[in-house]
């Protein structure tokens, strides 16, 4: 007779322990960009449900050799995209993406020290007031630590679009630090 | 605004988003660039803080609970467990009916126990730890979780057995075999433990379950099946020539 070998967890769920393996360690930050998007914490809190739900589901679908963090963050943003609070967050993207400029960032020494001077709670309201189009490509790249081709994938957006977010945002979160803790001085675009 | 070439490299370079040529470039360019080595403290800078303001909410502990939870297996209600939960509780009714038939006959308590395991098996969602038709998968599985070792037989091409797999169960604090053989319709639990002094060679049977108890190279073999009195006799003289010193 031709041996079939396959241990019980194949068969009940060994998909399921890799899955919980590789995702569990995501959760906390998957809940943090979940509180970013939706500020609401029981919001937040279905949307990461949603998203372990979804991905648990798709997971035999998951192709090796794509990176599973950015496809766990894909599908926690799609997920919250079909939100209601997603849908009305996306209007909002789209009209802050219009009329973006690409500018320059100033090299003026002072504004890295007032960067350097600034509180988490200030940094904070600097990223909580950036659009989401921009938040979200920030909290990525610089808390998740993701590559620029990870946030493309994540976000399912080309590379340069990342790149231009990204600098968009900096932007932002730094005229707000620096305008704060400055006063009223222009910076930053010359 | 400075018009140095690898002004606008810095966001990359600082990303770590760099060829490495190009990085090793910049970072030979820094030392004499003024304006670009500010860009980078900079971008340097707001990157620190953005990652110290950014983790701002942690998961609340009873959300990694319910994620957990919800990955677990679900006791799906698919029409194989919905049949399965049926036999389940037939044999369940049977086993109780036969408990009680059975008890004039025999009070061997772990005749009972057995009985119960098996039905338990029949109604799992996961019958088996290891499932395997090879006895040479099955029985190394054993290994280092049992106190002794033992041989299934070899199942010939054309034999009405297959074996299922296996799985650890305990009786009267003893740990055990259960391998599970399938015979067209039926399974087959063959239990198996270290003998002890309590143990006889219960041999029991009613419209619903065999049960067929004996000892052999100090182990105490039971088979408990809904199978026929015959197919159990079959499945023991397997195993009793395939442990036979």
């Amino acid at each position: 007779m031709a041996a079939t070998v396959v241990t019980r967890g194949k068969v009940s769920g060994l998909e399921n322990k890799d899955f919980e393996r590789l995702a569990i360690p995501l959760l906390d930050g998957l809940y943090n960009f979940a509180r970013w998007l939706c500020s609401d914490p029981d919001e937040a809190r279905d949307l990461v449900q949603e998203t372990f739900l979804k991905s648990l589901k798709g997971f035999s679908s998951f192709r090796e050799g794509t990176n599973f963090k950015a496809w766990m963050f894909r599908i926690l943003r799609n997920t919250f995209l079909t939100s209601r609070t997603g849908l009305e967050r996306r209007n909002t993207q789209q009209e802050d993406e219009e009329g973006f400029e690409e500018s320059s960032v100033s090299q003026e020494t002072p504004e890295i020290a007032l960067i350097r001077r600034a509180d988490t709670e200030l940094v904070q309201a600097a990223i909580a007031q950036l659009a989401p189009a921009f938040q979200e490509v920030i909290l990525l790249a610089d808390l998740e630590e993701m590559k620029y081709q990870e946030i493309a994938e994540a976000l399912a957006i080309p590379m340069g679009t990342v790149m231009s977010r990204l600098a968009r945002a900096r932007k932002q979160v730094r005229e707000h630090i620096v305008l704060t803790l400055g006063g009223k001085r222009t910076v930053g675009v010359k | 605004m400075t018009n140095c070439e690898w002004r606008e490299k810095i966001g990359l370079y600082v990303d770590g988003e760099l060829e490495p040529r190009d990085e090793q470039a910049v970072a030979g360019h820094l030392p004499s660039c003024t304006d670009c080595a500010s860009a980078v403290l900079e971008q340097q800078a707001l990157k620190k803080a953005v990652r110290v303001a950014g983790k701002r909410f942690t998961a609340p502990p009873d959300l990694y609970a319910s994620v957990q939870k919800q990955m677990q297996p679900k006791k799906t209600t698919g029409l194989w467990l919905k049949v399965s939960a049926l036999a389940a509780s037939a044999a369940l009714l049977a086993a109780i009916a036969f408990a009680w038939i059975a008890r004039p006959s025999t009070s061997n308590a772990t005749v009972s126990q057995l009985i119960d395991q098996h039905v338990i098996m029949l109604a799992s969602v996961n019958p088996v730890d290891v499932v395997s038709s090879d006895k040479h998968t099955v029985k190394p599985w054993f290994q280092g979780k049992l106190p002794f070792t033992f041989n299934p037989p070899e199942l010939a091409t054309g034999s009405p057995f297959a074996l299922v797999g296996g799985k650890l169960v305990y009786s009267q604090h003893a740990p055990g075999a259960e391998l599970v053989y399938q015979v067209r319709q039926h399974k087959i639990s063959v239990f198996i433990f270290q003998a002890r002094d309590v143990h006889g060679e219960p041999s029991a049977g009613n419209q619903t379950f065999v049960v067929n108890g004996w000892q052999q190279g100090g182990l105490q073999y039971y088979i408990v099946t809904d199978a026929s009195r015959e197919d159990a006799d079959r499945l023991r003289t397997l195993l009793e020539d395939a442990n036979r010193s």
